[in-house]
């Protein structure tokens, strides 16, 4: 189990370098006269910015740049925004609490129902209700965010006034923005319970089960228990989706967090926050799937001995 | 229990291919026929929004500000007083066609670098692969995000950003594939009697994968229309008068409190297209067995 999970966590920290290394170079063939525009906010003279670009070592040759960011990323030192001159660490550590809780609120609502949605649309024996559920899952997958906010907005805090709508925190105000993220989560989530129960029910094993005349739930029980294997994977791989839709939902919802940071640097061209927000997603994303397929290895050992190493 | 190219990968790259065993084909090509019908009515629709739309879509009557739906306004109309129901029929052919560009860019280096690194296997196979795996590492709407910030704003930049943002995905995808279709007995004969690569790339790999290349550029269609509206949506468009969903949600957003309308008609659109190439999508899997 320890050897997997080092082997697993130091590959996602591989992953993490390399993308880190891929947003930096991207990121270098901004022109350099955009950079100048963004560091001559309050000053004036020419003299000025190239001193500021010099202090933030934008003049040394490229491979130069990456080994301090690199060697900077490791000791905690993200660099500093352009445009605030603070620490990039700072605003990250002061916006990244209301996207933690909406990313992992939503994450929660999505499996859930998910998960419910698609165990009914791949086992229910009665019509309506399997394309009921096929039909909400296809539904989630299709509206996206920025829509059905709108759309949720109207109805839970203007027409029927439960809910409070654009706002900045406290946790009444987190369940619209959940509520809606979540529900665009589910879809896929649903989609592969889905097909992965309605594969397992016809495994030879639960035909026994059931000719030897199990009750219903037990197997039920059966299924569930090899058919959502699959959704563990899947449930950490949507997390990537999350952190993408947590951008739209924060601009809807006005909510503080890391998507609007993000947003106002791309806007600003303030490539250090840009570079800091994107880096951290792809760690964040790297380790919660290495954690996830640890979990999946762990829960179902076979799966060690026949998948070639990812 | 027989396990078709790409099972796996679909799994474990978290792709939303819907996998059916064992649909029957009758449901299948009803599937298909439905979402074409869907897909051939939306764009007929835009197509002919010329002839079909009441008013010019980016004449703006401030007079006629969030007007609710009446005969002359099927729809309503904007906050710039704007006809919807035409901004609607407009907007259609900025977003698909930015979905079709974006789909195009997906496709031929993802297709390509996915089959070669299946195919050739050892150090090609783990050198691309470590590439598409950073960048997945990002998620594609942030990468789609970043793109932009070098690209800069535009829809031809936006779509260019989301087509990039899907490569790596559709390059594992068909690298999946590729990998599993290699092991086929008929595959590994044609190797054996020396076939070249890519006529055994050609003729024998890519039929045997069509079925899941096919589902999953649908798949990634219904994402460039999303994380294309998107963009749109956060206003890296460019030209902000233009009909186009993604702007239109955006506009209907300042007043969505007292005039709805706005917001569910392009919303509804893009939904429907989504849905509708979703549903295509899943009736393409899986149809191996019966070619």
């Amino acid at each position: 189990m320890i050897p997997i999970l080092v082997q697993r966590l130091g590959a996602a920290l591989v992953v993490a370098w390399l993308a880190l290394t891929l947003v930096f170079v991207a990121l270098r063939w901004i022109p350099g006269d955009a950079v100048d525009a963004t560091l001559a906010r309050g000053i004036t003279s020419e003299a000025d910015i190239a001193a500021r670009r010099d202090a933030l070592g934008l003049n040394d040759p490229i491979p130069r740049q990456y080994f301090d960011y690199l060697g900077g990323v490791l000791h905690g030192d993200w660099g500093e925004s352009l445009v605030y001159g603070q620490p990039v660490t700072d605003i990250i550590a002061q916006n990244i609490g209301p996207t933690a809780a909406l990313a992992l609120g939503a994450l929660l609502l999505g499996s859930t129902l998910g998960i419910t949605l698609g165990i009914l649309a791949g086992l229910s024996h009665w019509p309506p209700l399997r394309y009921g559920a096929e039909a909400a899952a296809s539904l989630a997958l299709a509206t996206p965010v920025y829509w059905t906010a709108t759309l949720a907005i109207y109805l839970f805090s203007v027409q029927f006034d439960l809910l409070p709508g654009v706002g900045a925190s406290g946790a009444r105000n987190l369940v619209l923005p959940v509520l809606v993220l979540g529900f665009h989560t589910a879809g896929s989530i649903a989609h592969v319970t889905a097909s992965a129960v309605k594969e397992t029910a016809q495994g030879d094993f639960v035909r026994t089960a059931r000719a030897k005349g199990l009750p219903t739930p037990d197997v039920l029980d059966h299924i569930l228990r090899v058919g959502l294997l699959p959704v563990v994977a899947v449930i950490a791989l949507q997390f990537g989706f999350l952190l993408g839709g947590t951008v739209i939902t924060e601009t809807i919802f006005a909510r503080r967090g890391l998507g609007r940071v993000l947003l106002r640097a791309i806007s600003d061209r303030d490539y250090p926050v840009i570079q800091g927000v994107i880096v951290l997603s792809a760690l964040a994303y790297s380790l919660i799937n290495a954690l996830a397929d640890v979990l999946y290895t762990w829960i179902d050992p076979r799966i060690n001995s026949h998948t070639e190493g990812r | 229990m027989e396990r078709r190219p790409g099972g796996e990968a679909n799994i474990r790259t978290g792709e939303k291919v819907m996998t059916r065993p064992r649909t029957h084909p009758i449901r299948r090509y009803r599937r298909r026929a439905l979402a074409l019908a869907l897909l051939g009515g939306i764009a007929g629709l835009t197509l002919l929004a010329p002839w079909l739309a009441t008013a010019d879509p980016r004449h703006a009557v401030p007079a006629d500000q969030w007007l609710a739906p009446s005969a002359a306004h099927p729809f309503g109309t904007d906050h710039l007083g704007r006809d919807v129901f035409s901004r609607v029929l407009y907007g259609g052919r900025q977003t698909l066609a930015m979905g079709l560009l974006a789909l195009g860019i997906t496709l031929g280096p993802g297709l390509v670098m996915g089959l070669v690194a299946g195919y050739a296997g050892r150090w090609v196979d783990r050198a691309l692969m470590t590439v598409m795996d950073a960048l997945l590492a990002i998620p594609s709407l942030l990468l789609a995000l970043a793109l932009i910030v070098v690209l800069g704003s535009g829809t031809t930049q936006a779509a260019l950003a989301v087509g990039i943002a899907g490569i790596p995905v559709y390059a594992r995808v068909t690298r999946a594939a590729a990998l599993e279709a290699r092991a086929l007995p008929h595959i590994e004969a044609a190797r054996s009697i020396g076939v070249r690569p890519v006529g055994i790339l050609g003729r024998h790999i890519l039929p045997v994968i069509r079925p899941v290349l096919l589902s999953f550029a649908g798949v990634t269609f219904g994402w460039a229309l999303l994380n294309g509206a998107a963009l749109m949506f956060l206003g890296y468009g460019g030209d902000i008068a233009a009909p186009d969903w993604g702007v239109m949600l955006a506009g209907a957003r300042e007043a969505f409190r007292s005039a709805p309308w706005a917001a569910v008609a392009p919303g509804v659109a893009l939904s429907l297209t989504v849905f509708a190439t979703n549903l295509l999508a899943s009736s393409f899997n899986g149809s191996r067995a019966s070619k």
